[in-house]
Formats: C-alpha cells, sequence, structure tokens
C-alpha cells in the first residue's frame, strides 16, 4: 500500500513536470518536481524509498517526453550521495538545513549534468548561459517549491527522519 | 565516508541501469513500452493540464496588461496595413489568372495536406523544447514531419513517434537547426538555430539583413519545404565589418502557448539528410 503511494507519488511528479511546470514558468525556469519530491522522500522517510523513486522517477519522466531516462537517472544519483554526505558532515546540522542543502546540491548537479548532456547532444557549449539562464533562477524555484511543500509538512508534524542506511530496513520500510 | 560506502553497490547498479536505459534508447526498445505508458497516463495528463491551463492563463494576463495593450495597439496598426496589402496581392492573383488563361497555362496543385493535433505536454527546460502532440503513427505521422501553428508559422519536426502520440523539436531547442533565408532578401540565408533560454538566432547569414525582416524556411536540405514564414529579425548586431553579423529572431507564433498545431503531412522530408531540424 505504502509502495503504491509512492509510485503514484513519483509519477504525479513526473506528469506534473510536463504538463503544470512548464505553465508557470519563474524567470524562465521551471521547477525538478521529480527530483524535488526525491528530496522530500529522503528527508521524511530515509533513503529507502529514494533509493527505489530515484530510477523510477527517471524512467517515469523519460517516457513522458523527450528526455534520455538513463541521462535523467545519472542526473538524479546525487541525491543520495548527498544526503548521506551531510549526515556524516562533522557540521551541527538540523533537519531542514540538512535538507535544503541536499536539494540545493541536487538541483545545481542535475541541471549541471542535463545541461552538459544537452552540450554533447549538439546544444551549443554555452557554460555561462547555464550559469545564469539555468542553474540560478532554476536553483531558485526550486527553493521555493521546496519550501512551500516542506514548512507545511513539518507544521503538520511531520518529524525528519536520518540518511543512515540500515541493512534489511528498507526493504521492509518501503 | 562509512555511510557512502555502503550506498556503492548501488550506485554502481544505477550507473549500469542508466547505460542500459541510454542504449535502449538509442536502439528504440522503449519505443513500443513508452507508446503503451502514453497512452495509458494520458487521462492524468489531460486532468492536469485541463484544471491549470485556465489558471496560468488567468495569471499570465494579470502580468501582462500592459504589453498587451501596447500588443494590440502595434497589431491594429500591423492589421490595417495586411488588409490592405492583402486587397493588393487579390488583385495581383486575378491579374495572374487572367494572364495564366490568356497564355493556357495549367495549374499545379500547391495545396498542402495537413493534420491538426492537440498539444498534450511539454518538457521545456532551457536547452531543450519539446512538446507532445495527441496524434502518431496511427494517424500517419512518421518521424521528420513539419510541423507549424495553426496559422501556418514553423514550431519544428517529428523526432519521435508511438502509435498514438509524436514528441516534436521546437525551433527554440537548442538542437534544432533550420536553413533559413530572409524574405526577398538576395541570398541572405543561414542556418536557424535555437539558444539556451528559448531564443532564435540566424547564423552564418550574410547579405543586407535589417531589424523587421521576415525569415522563412529556404527549403536546402530537404528537411523543409520552401518558404514557411519562422519569424523577424529583432536585433541585428555586428559592424559593417564583420563577416556574419549577430541575427536575433522573433518567432512568429508563441510556442509556448501553443494548444493546437498542424502537422503537414504532404511533405515528406528528404531521408539522405545530415540531420538538419531533427
Amino acid at each position: 500500500m505504502r509502495a503504491a503511494g509512492w509510485f503514484a507519488l513519483v509519477f504525479g511528479a513526473a506528469a506534473a513536470q510536463v504538463t503544470v511546470a512548464p505553465l508557470f514558468p519563474v524567470a524562465g525556469a521551471v521547477p525538478e518536481l521529480v527530483l524535488l519530491t526525491v528530496c522530500l522522500a529522503g528527508a521524511f522517510s530515509g533513503p529507502g524509498p529514494v533509493m527505489v523513486l530515484t530510477p523510477l522517477g527517471a524512467v517515469m519522466l523519460g517516457m513522458l517526453s523527450d528526455r534520455d531516462p538513463g541521462l535523467l537517472l545519472v542526473a538524479y544519483l546525487p541525491v543520495v550521495v548527498l544526503g548521506a554526505l551531510l549526515e556524516d558532515a562533522p557540521l551541527p546540522l538540523g533537519h531542514a538545513a540538512r535538507t535544503y542543502g541536499m536539494t540545493l546540491g541536487a538541483g545545481l548537479a542535475a541541471r549541471t549534468v542535463l545541461g552538459v548532456g544537452a552540450m554533447v547532444g549538439g546544444a551549443p557549449a554555452a557554460f555561462g548561459t547555464l550559469a545564469t539562464a539555468v542553474l540560478l533562477p532554476g536553483l531558485f524555484v526550486d527553493m521555493l517549491v521546496l519550501t512551500v511543500c516542506y514548512v507545511p509538512l513539518r507544521l503538520a508534524g511531520l518529524e525528519g527522519g536520518g540518511f543512515r542506511l540500515r541493512r534489511g530496513r528498507y526493504v521492509a520500510g518501503l | 565516508m562509512l555511510t557512502l560506502n555502503r550506498y556503492s553497490w548501488w550506485l554502481g547498479a544505477m550507473v549500469g541501469l542508466a547505460i542500459l536505459l541510454g542504449v535502449a534508447g538509442q536502439l528504440g526498445v522503449l519505443s513500443p513500452v513508452q507508446g503503451v505508458f502514453l497512452r495509458v497516463t494520458g487521462p492524468v495528463e489531460g486532468v492536469l493540464t485541463g484544471i491549470f491551463r485556465p489558471v496560468a492563463g488567468v495569471l499570465s494576463s494579470v502580468g501582462e496588461v500592459d504589453d498587451l495593450r501596447a500588443e494590440n495597439a502595434r497589431l491594429r496598426v500591423e492589421n490595417e496595413g495586411l488588409r490592405n496589402e492583402l486587397a493588393q496581392r487579390q488583385q495581383d492573383a486575378q491579374r495572374v489568372k487572367e494572364l495564366e488563361a490568356a497564355l493556357g497555362l495549367a495549374q499545379g496543385d500547391t495545396s498542402q495536406s495537413r493534420l491538426a493535433a492537440n498539444v498534450v505536454h511539454r518538457d521545456s527546460s532551457p536547452f531543450s523544447d519539446v512538446i507532445t502532440i495527441d496524434r502518431g503513427s496511427n494517424d500517419g505521422i512518421v518521424k521528420g514531419m513539419v510541423v507549424t501553428s495553426t496559422q501556418g508559422s514553423l514550431m519544428g519536426t517529428v523526432t519521435r513517434v508511438t502509435p498514438t502520440r509524436s514528441f516534436v523539436r521546437l525551433i527554440t531547442d537548442t538542437r534544432s537547426n533550420v536553413r533559413a533565408a530572409v524574405l526577398g532578401g538576395e541570398g541572405a540565408d543561414g542556418i536557424l538555430r535555437g539558444n539556451p533560454g528559448r531564443t532564435l538566432t540566424l547564423d552564418l547569414a550574410q547579405g543586407d539583413i535589417k531589424v523587421g525582416d521576415t525569415i522563412i524556411t529556404a527549403g536546402l536540405g530537404g528537411a523543409f519545404p520552401y518558404g514557411i514564414p519562422i519569424g523577424t529579425v529583432s536585433s541585428v548586431e555586428g559592424s559593417t565589418q564583420d563577416l556574419f553579423p549577430k541575427v536575433t529572431v522573433e518567432p512568429m507564433t508563441r510556442l509556448g502557448t501553443a494548444t493546437t498545431v498542424l502537422v503537414l503531412m504532404s511533405f515528406v522530408p528528404e531521408t539522405l539528410d545530415t540531420g538538419a531540424g531533427r
């Protein structure tokens, strides 16, 4: 039942990415809704769901759009890595700081991978544009949408979980 | 680092899966699955679009009232000019018919068969601009077909086809190349490219190009028929000593808000092209 919920959530995010997000661009940028869903899943439910939702979201978005699902999967991989690194970092970071840090880093990495992938695929190598027209407005929109989702979830009483992988738990938890 | 090490097996598996997906995508193995997936998920997308498109339309209108007023005033003036031009063209056409009749020339069929399609969704990251339409190979669409707006302006080409859906790469996509020319310009042709941020530039164009000139498809390379309107020149930068000025083109149609498009069914693209426009 819980797995069906996660499936519906990531499918909803992928569908909204190609139907709703393009209707509300901010400075020409749209949020990466699948990535945000994966980050929020990681923040509140730990790494287990993230490890399943990352490939699932990439394949779904790739199917719905004309993007390469393999490239999308590579672009979304840093969510797990960043979540684990921030958990281990010797810094006094609270749950909100870790979530925002993970989302910011994952958004940066994903857009860079997708941008470089587009350049390799024939787009002009415009790194300046990548930074000013893609990364900055894109990350701003991501943070905006994250805040709109994260704050109500915390206010509703949802407690953030850790990002430490415990062997044998994530399968049962999903 | 200990925590990260625990994910190494998963990361390795995901990289392997990514490579597999990439290869499968290139080989077209995923296309049948994609066709089924798009058919199944179509109703959900339709509901989402139906709910949010009107909301976006209202928000967009509120934010653009001043711009729309100015545009309306400009279009009124332009409309008047075009009406006058149309009247002149109708007179010319009549005159040509009379002359053809007098000379006994047979008139060829210049009509284009077009298929109307609805835009079901759009993937618009800064480097890619792709729409999905609700027509596919079941309707006779093949890869490479040209897509225009309902008014006949160029929008893009079909890049992938499933039985019920087709993906259309818009001219503002950074991978798009269109051989284009200035209408009435002596030898002023070049390659129209999409840029990050959904702008268009006419590269490698020589000749006397001015702001306001109309850009059309050049018909070279076999990917597009000649004469489809694309846009107007919005700026020309560079000194007279520059070999190629930087020409920015404003599309004639609002690519981002189109809900209905037309597929040119009668134009079959050349198969032995160099990939232009794909």
